[in-house]
């Protein structure tokens, strides 16, 4: 039987990270992009028609978060409930704080939704060089499938059940990423500081997103404790340099810009914070994210988080 | 209703379900050695703690058969678990009688109008065709929603009405609703217990239903239902489920499902595809909402006893009480829109809605080939267990979101609410016990009637989001109307006042009752919720959030 083709929609690092790690798998890859490639990845077929990416089976989203709306509702006339859709998109939406997942299951008729996550980073991926990242979804069948198209020696996936809890991982991972790059270039937050401030904030996202639905264990494994690991090395990770810029004197704006890429989490973080309130749930650490962002804060509110209660 | 609804010919076919039941439940059954162990583990534990004769001669043949299972050849085992599944399909299996079903929802109900208000008989004696008329029942029994779009429906698939459960009564009055809308009778299974209520019994034996034993917990036993239902679904007999699983004790509309039976829907409509010839599945959810319940005194003692939780079959409630049901009843009848049935928006079995035609629609409006869920990834239809749990799951949150848009609030809830609210303000902050001790509460009628009105208004808000439903005789009432109307409700049925008017005010007479009134809209943020979670329990400061 002829393994079923995967499509990638996204034409970005992180898009053809997936796909290039699809070609090392046994189905037949497709690219949906806007762009002009500037080289062709080799082994996966390009396209500009959606409705031709939707002759796959299982389709992955790689996205900018504000764009996710958008792009659904335009995949959305192409797909029946037949397709599995994964998207690999860190994001919560609007001042509800919609899932990406989410907008799928409104903007599409396809059912069986999944998302991506974990430490795994574009530039690792798309080299091939070993790696872990995580797959969720309430459907067996999905991280079977994705398993099946993107699994290989080089790359480990694990499998969880907690849609929801990811995807609420992966967003304030995002958030709480912007506090360690400020914490590490604070001359005053000791490594030791750091570690306590992270399991700390860790604990807090999982509270959050408990009263959100999610399960908290997913935060104290790959999609959350392992992917906020990666923000403590990745010295580029946008989030990571605006935090950083930010501790350094630098205005919000100008830090933006130094980020280069979107940082999502600027405009999350209040969300969350308002969100945490409506629910009764404590969260000195992101008040204190939330504080430094709109610049009428410093370090002290993060410290004295910790030691609070 | 034209006669030509499968269930017409149960009794020609009745064997054949049986049959079919009894074979694929063996041919499913994988490892017949745990089957029988499980059930005899289950049914020896059961029947060690009765006394009666016949229970004992059970024991000891379960003992028997525990003891030399694992001597039995697999033939053997095989051979014994046939005729299990066959004692516990035929024991299933109902009846439905035609003429039963024409005298109960034709006559049945003028007659019984007649018996329970005298002054109306003579009138119906000398009119004898009245008591060929369902109109006599018709403005106490009030059944809305698209019921064309269900008619149209019942003849492309199959429907599987799936109403919220607050009494034993709820058989009956959705069965005269489905007749009232010409909709096609519905087979159910009942719990075995009300087979022996020598009230409900004949209306059970009789209508279609088939017996559910809840005091089997085993997995085959289990298996012949899901089996049994799923073979009625597959030959198009219309059926009817109360997710809930068992009444409301609480009173509120239901949050969590039972999804067993539910699941069969997917399992018939994969079977059919495969069979070749796609045979649609329609889940129709419904609620059912009396101004009175009939046992809304046991119901709610049994949920705020902690013992209560666990007792899952109550035997001796108001439902197996003739003079019980005769005061209800008779409470009923005289009182206009006293019961209504709302069909909500049908769904398809993976929770997607569905257009007249009978064709599932996305979120956004658009048809989607029904087989599309079931086909994997090579695009071929497959039965796999995991998946269908889950779309199940999600049908049951649409079920639950119909439930709580379609719940009908009739006075004596909004009443009940604002009395509640008058109790807690007399205990701030206190827990549920302590308010339920509060006795003789009185409040000014006039503020009362304000209280009414102000919670009418904020319902009549979420109306209008398509929140809730307001039944009629409150919508466009004033408090002081909607307080008189919930009074004389509570008046005459309940064995002790629930509210009671004196010269100087209302007095607040049982808050337990008015606990079980109110909770009816405590799904919709207008009443005290008594479950709902503590805020965040994993959170110590939440208390002073």
């Amino acid at each position: 039987m002829k393994p079923p083709s995967v499509g990638v929609l996204g034409g970005g690092p992180w898009g053809l990270a997936l796909a290039r790690a699809a070609t090392h798998g046994p189905c037949e890859t497709w690219l949906h992009s806007r762009r002009q490639q500037d080289a062709d990845v080799p082994g996966v077929r390009v396209t500009r028609e959606l409705a031709e990416l939707a002759q796959c089976r299982l389709i992955l989203v790689a996205v900018p978060s504000n764009l996710a709306r958008s792009v659904a509702s335009e995949l959305g006339h192409h797909l029946d409930g037949s397709h599995v859709v994964v998207h690999g998109i860190r994001g919560l939406s609007g001042p509800e704080l919609t899932t990406v997942s989410q907008i799928f299951r409104e903007e599409t008729p396809a059912r069986r939704l999944g998302a991506l996550g974990g430490p795994v980073q574009a530039d690792e991926l798309a080299a091939g060089r070993p790696s872990a990242m995580v797959v969720a979804s309430e459907f067996a069948e999905v991280a079977a499938a994705v398993r099946d198209a993107l699994q290989s020696d080089r790359l480990q996936i694990q499998a969880i059940r907690d849609l929801r809890g990811l995807e609420w991982a992966s967003a304030l991972v995002g958030c709480l990423s912007i506090g360690i790059g400020y914490g590490q270039a604070r001359g005053d937050v000791s490594a030791g500081l750091l570690a306590a401030l992270i399991s700390r904030a860790v604990d807090e996202a999982a509270t959050i997103a408990v009263a959100a639905g999610a399960d908290e264990n997913t935060f104290y494994g790959l999609g959350g404790y392992g992917d906020l690991l990666a923000s403590m090395a990745l010295v580029d990770r946008p989030e990571v340099v605006l935090g950083r810029e930010l501790a350094n004197g630098v205005g919000l704006a100008e830090a933006r810009e130094k980020a280069r890429l979107r940082v999502e989490a600027v405009e999350l973080v209040p969300r969350v914070v308002a969100f945490a309130k409506l629910n009764g749930v404590d969260c000195p650490i992101m008040n204190a994210i939330a504080a430094i962002l709109d610049g009428s804060g410093d370090a002290a509110p993060i410290t004295r988080a910790l030691f609070r209660g | 209703m034209p006669r030509t609804a499968p269930i017409f010919h149960f009794n020609s076919e009745r064997s054949m379900l049986v049959e079919q039941t009894i074979d694929r439940v063996c041919s499913h059954t994988r490892d017949p050695l745990h089957a029988l162990n499980d059930a005899a583990y289950w049914e020896i534990r059961r029947l060690e703690s009765s006394k009666r004769k016949r229970d004992q001669a059970e024991l000891a043949e379960w003992r028997s058969l525990s003891r030399k299972l694992s001597r039995m050849t697999d033939a053997q085992r095989r051979e014994r678990l046939r005729t299990l599944v066959a004692t516990y399909a035929g024991d299933i299996a109902g009846n439905f009688d035609p003429r039963v079903y024409g005298l109960t929802t034709r006559i049945l109900p003028s007659l019984v109008t007649g018996l329970l208000a005298p002054g109306s008989l003579p009138g119906k004696l000398r009119h004898p065709q009245d008591l060929l008329r369902l109109d006599a029942i018709a403005d106490k029994v009030v059944v809305e929603g698209d019921t064309a779009r269900l008619r149209k429906l019942a003849e492309r698939g199959t429907l599987v009405f799936v109403p919220t459960h607050a009494s034993n009564m709820d058989s009956i009055v959705f069965g005269f609703a489905l007749e009232l809308s010409g909709l096609p009778p519905a087979t159910y299974g009942a719990g075995k217990n009300l087979f022996t209520n020598p009230i409900l019994s004949f209306f059970m034996q009789n209508l279609g239903a088939y017996k559910v034993d809840r005091r089997l917990r085993f997995e085959l036993y289990k298996d012949c239902l899901k089996s049994y239902s799923c073979v009625l679904l597959e030959r198009g007999y219309h059926s009817l489920f109360f997710p809930g699983g068992t009444r409301a004790r609480s009173g509120a509309v239901e949050a969590k499902l039972k999804l067993g039976l539910a699941g069969t829907g997917i399992e018939s409509y994969v079977r059919s595809l495969r069979a070749g010839s796609e045979r649609k599945v329609f889940f129709v959810p419904a609620t059912i909402n009396y101004l009175i319940t009939l046992e809304a005194e046991t119901l709610i003692a049994d949920y705020l006893s902690e013992a209560g939780k666990a007792r899952f079959i109550i035997e001796d409630d108001e439902s197996s009480r003739l003079s019980r049901v005769v005061a209800f009843v008779r409470k009923l009848f005289t009182m206009r829109g006293a019961v209504v049935v709302r069909f909500g928006a049908p769904l398809d079995p993976f929770g997607n809605a569905v257009d007249d035609e009978g064709h599932s629609l996305d979120a956004r409006g658009r048809v989607v080939d029904t087989s599309s869920f079931v086909r994997d990834v090579t695009g071929e239809v497959s039965v796999d267990a995991d998946r269908d749990a889950q779309y199940t799951r999600e049908l049951a949150q649409g079920i639950v979101s119909a439930y709580r848009k379609n719940t009908v609030v009739m006075a004596t809830n909004i009443v009940a609410a604002a009395c509640f609210e008058q109790l807690r303000q007399q205990a701030p902050g206190a827990d549920l016990f302590t308010v339920l001790r509060i006795r003789d509460q009185k409040v000014p009628r006039d503020a009362l009637a304000r209280l009414v009105l102000e919670r009418r208004d904020a319902l009549r808000a979420l109306e209008k989001t398509g929140d809730v439903i307001l039944a009629e005789h409150v919508r466009d009432t004033s408090g002081g109307d909607i307080l008189a109307q919930a009074m004389s409700a509570f008046e005459g049925y309940h064995t002790s006042p629930v509210i009671e008017a004196q010269p100087d005010g209302i007095v607040l007479r049982d808050p337990k009752l008015l606990l079980y009134y109110q909770n009816r809209l405590s799904r919709h943020g207008l009443a005290f919720d008594p479950e709902a979670p503590t805020r965040n329990p994993r959170n110590t400061n939440a208390g002073a959030a």
